[in-house]
């Protein structure tokens, strides 16, 4: 146990979304570290199928207490926040309207700052945000994205419900940080995989047509394993002296779009196609030039600020993760894959 | 012309549809957001321009005084909200469900007519390019006369439990508290269809509900998915309704029967089927109606094409179609474009399905004031009661 973090194990922490995809990860590295005084916070739908599996591995979990309620209720956020030290938020809805996501995303955030603040012994509140939260609209192809690149000024024209909550999630916990001095961190994980998540990230392609269509050509993906990112997550809750810090969650090995479209189509072959980004670009911006002609008559979900938030390529770095948190990955890309793949034999 | 002046209470997700509608319109400008919850209001403003944002509707209505009112919000707050709002000198536009009772419906429309004001319900969905059509058509006598018989199917398709997990996982969730549950908010526009061609005194409605096997498996407890009602007004006239979550591919579809011809409408393909009586000979019978069906749905086809192209196919049509009709009756303080008889009526076929799948206490049906002239003795009477004793 390392004694400079800025809990000791008898201290609560609440993770939330704890039996999600990364949260149930989240919950797993907290034992690992030591600290059994968690509070899981889960739907109340939610079957925990994640979270048992977790639970069941650790037979030091048994202090672990799982809540189950709607965290936009301010009466249950109350009931999570009670005596919590350290807030991890990973909660998010995925509703594809942007009222509904900004209800799942900022109000949500706003309820369980507040009972944080007024019940809690805030010690750290880590927003678990998303790479969505970026643009590279005006950056040139391959350029550098990392923690000072600018944030989407128009998600509305970019159709992203989900980033447009998770922007308005973020300037909402930075302004509970200046104004009523909440301790704070952000963490923006990239594209994260592992089993439990079958899906290709949308910065390899679209499967809308009824058959695979490859845009992300040769661009190096923000890839991180879940295990990984999760352990990010945890050092961000942990590390003292990085209030107010922001930082990109990607692994350190890197992997194309076309290399991860190719080990995946070997685990499980399936038809695509290869669109070249300038192609890709051209036909979002027909798109977008259609849909404001008619008047959303076809809503504009093909546009330029997707086409290259999603395909025009960066390059990213995880050196602020390294340095600031003393993060390492502890599984490599070729063991990632081989997980991640396993899913679909 | 004057530009009217929009202010829309509730600011969740059906707003966007309503603003987006709203921009297509001439001569009126949204100018105020209103949500108890500030933030959802400011979200809406913010993505839309709308220059005020308030999280009280009195305050709202006293600043920027609205010439119309669009409510928005979960059904438990229209009735005191459209009653602001028409006490405030606004028309009202509101969602569906109107009310959550016949009894509030009646009360707010009393309550327009008094102020001379004018009042809608959310029903978009009738004012569809095929509904419309079919309007036309009935209005030009197509059918031979009064209708006969007409049909609804209306489905909602559980696969995205983005909208039935959050109800689902919690008992206070609004939709749980409304009296007829998952149904109270998802089968007026259905029941609306019906209630345009019926009478105002229907004698029976006989209801079957159950739960379905997928509901049950995401843990819906009591609430019930899977709705058919048999209906019959004082003239004669017949209905059906069929709600599913299960059916597949999804059901929307509206068929109105007449003596002479039906006509047939489907939703989900923006296609309309005029359906004659003509009789053909020996083996014609087998030839010749399908191909004219396939001429329709061929021509039903193109034309669509072609109203895409011209960009006139927005799937929200209904809903700009209504705003616009609603709006214009105000100008030229003409009848609003859905009657006040439908929605009432509408309300009240819904509170008495309400009443029947989900009865309250040992309440019985009997004692149903909207049931004028009940027959117990037929076969659909003794049917309901057979239904209520399982229900019980």
């Amino acid at each position: 146990m390392n004694t400079s973090y800025t809990v000791t194990p008898d201290e609560s922490i609440l993770v939330t979304g704890s039996n999600g995809f990364i949260g149930a990860r989240v919950v797993e590295t907290l034992l690992e570290y030591g600290f059994f005084n968690l509070r899981c916070f889960v739907r109340p739908s939610s079957r925990l199928e994640n979270l048992k599996i977790i639970l069941a591995r650790h037979p030091g979990s048994k202090s672990v207490e799982v809540i189950s309620g709607d965290l936009l209720s301010r009466e249950n956020c109350r009931k999570a926040a009670q005596g919590i030290s350290i807030a991890i938020h990973l909660a998010a809805g995925f509703d594809k309207s942007f009222a509904g996501a900004f209800m799942n995303s900022a109000l949500a955030t706003r309820n369980l700052i507040e009972a944080f603040l007024e019940l809690g012994q805030p010690k750290r509140f880590v927003n678990v945000s998303s790479f969505a939260v970026y643009s590279n609209l005006k950056m040139e192809r391959g350029a550098l994205l990392d923690e000072n690149s600018p944030l989407e000024d128009a998600p509305q024209e970019r159709y992203d419900a989900y980033g447009f909550g998770k922007l308005k999630q973020e300037e909402l916990v930075r302004e509970y940080g200046q104004k009523r001095g909440l301790p704070y961190v952000i963490v923006r994980p990239g594209a994260v995989f592992g089993p439990g998540k079958a899906d290709l990230s949308g910065r390899v392609g679209i499967n809308t047509f009824g058959f695979f269509i490859h845009l992300g050509g040769s661009n190096e993906l923000p890839l991180t394993y879940v295990d990984n990112c999760a352990e990010a997550i945890v050092l961000a809750a942990l590390k003292p002296g990085v209030d107010g810090e922001i930082f990109n969650v990607v692994d350190d090995e890197k992997m194309t779009s076309r290399e991860f479209l190719s080990a995946c189509k070997s685990a499980k072959n399936f038809f695509s196609i290869s669109v070249p980004f300038p192609l890709a670009y051209l036909g979002c911006q027909l798109w977008e030039t259609y849909s404001r002609r008619s008047q959303g008559q076809l809503p504009p979900v093909f546009n330029r600020r997707r086409a290259s938030a999603e395909w025009k390529g960066n390059h990213y770095s995880n050196e602020k993760l390294r340095t600031r948190l003393g993060w390492k990955p502890k599984v490599k890309m070729a063991d990632a894959m081989k997980r991640f793949l396993s899913q679909s034999e | 012309m004057n530009t009217l002046r929009i202010a829309i209470i509730g600011c969740g997700k059906i707003a966007d549809q309503h603003i987006a509608a709203i921009r297509r319109i001439s001569n009126c400008e949204v100018v105020a957001a209103c949500d108890r919850e500030e933030l959802m209001a400011r979200q809406l403003a913010e993505r839309f321009n709308i220059v005020s944002v308030f999280s009280d509707a009195q305050q709202m209505l006293k600043a920027a005084f609205p010439d119309v009112v669009h409510i928005t919000t979960p059904p438990q707050g229209h009735f005191l909200l459209a009653k602001q709002c028409l006490e405030a000198g606004s028309h009202v536009y509101l969602e569906k469900p109107f009310t959550v009772t016949a009894a509030e419906a009646e009360e707010l429309i009393a309550l327009a007519e008094y102020k001379n004001l004018k009042i809608t319900a959310g029903h978009n969905y009738q004012f569809a390019p095929e509904m419309v059509q079919m309007r036309r058509l009935v209005a030009d006598g197509f059918l031979g006369g009064k209708p006969l018989h007409v049909e609804s199917y209306w489905a909602y398709d559980l696969g995205d439990t983005s909208y039935v997990g959050p109800l689902l996982g919690s008992k206070t969730h609004w939709v749980r508290q409304l009296p007829g549950q998952l149904y109270h908010n998802l089968i007026s526009h259905g029941i609306a269809r019906l209630a345009e061609f019926l009478d105002k005194e229907i004698s029976n409605i006989t209801v079957l509900s159950h739960q379905s096997q997928k509901l049950k498996s995401l843990g819906g407890q009591e609430v019930q998915d899977e709705l058919r009602v048999l209906i019959r007004d004082q003239s004669g006239t017949t209905a059906f309704f069929c709600f599913s979550t299960q059916i597949k591919p999804a059901l929307n579809f509206f068929r109105i029967c007449g003596a002479k011809n039906s006509i047939a409408v489907d939703f989900t393909g923006g296609d309309l089927i005029c359906c004659d009586s003509k009789s053909y000979k020996s083996y014609l019978t087998y030839f010749i109606p399908p191909l004219k069906n396939a001429r329709q749905h061929f021509w039903n086809g193109l034309s669509n094409i072609f109203n895409f192209l011209r960009g006139r196919l927005h799937q929200d049509f209904g809903m700009k179609e209504l705003i616009e009709r609603f709006y214009q009756s105000i100008r030229d303080k003409s009848a609003p474009p859905i009657s006040y008889r439908e929605i009432i009526l509408t309300a009240k076929i819904m509170d008495e399905i309400f009443k029947q799948v989900y009865p309250p206490g040992a309440a019985s049906p009997e004692s149903s004031p909207f049931l004028k002239n009940e027959i117990r003795a037929d076969h659909i009477g003794k049917e309901r009661a057979i239904v209520l004793r399982q229900n019980a």
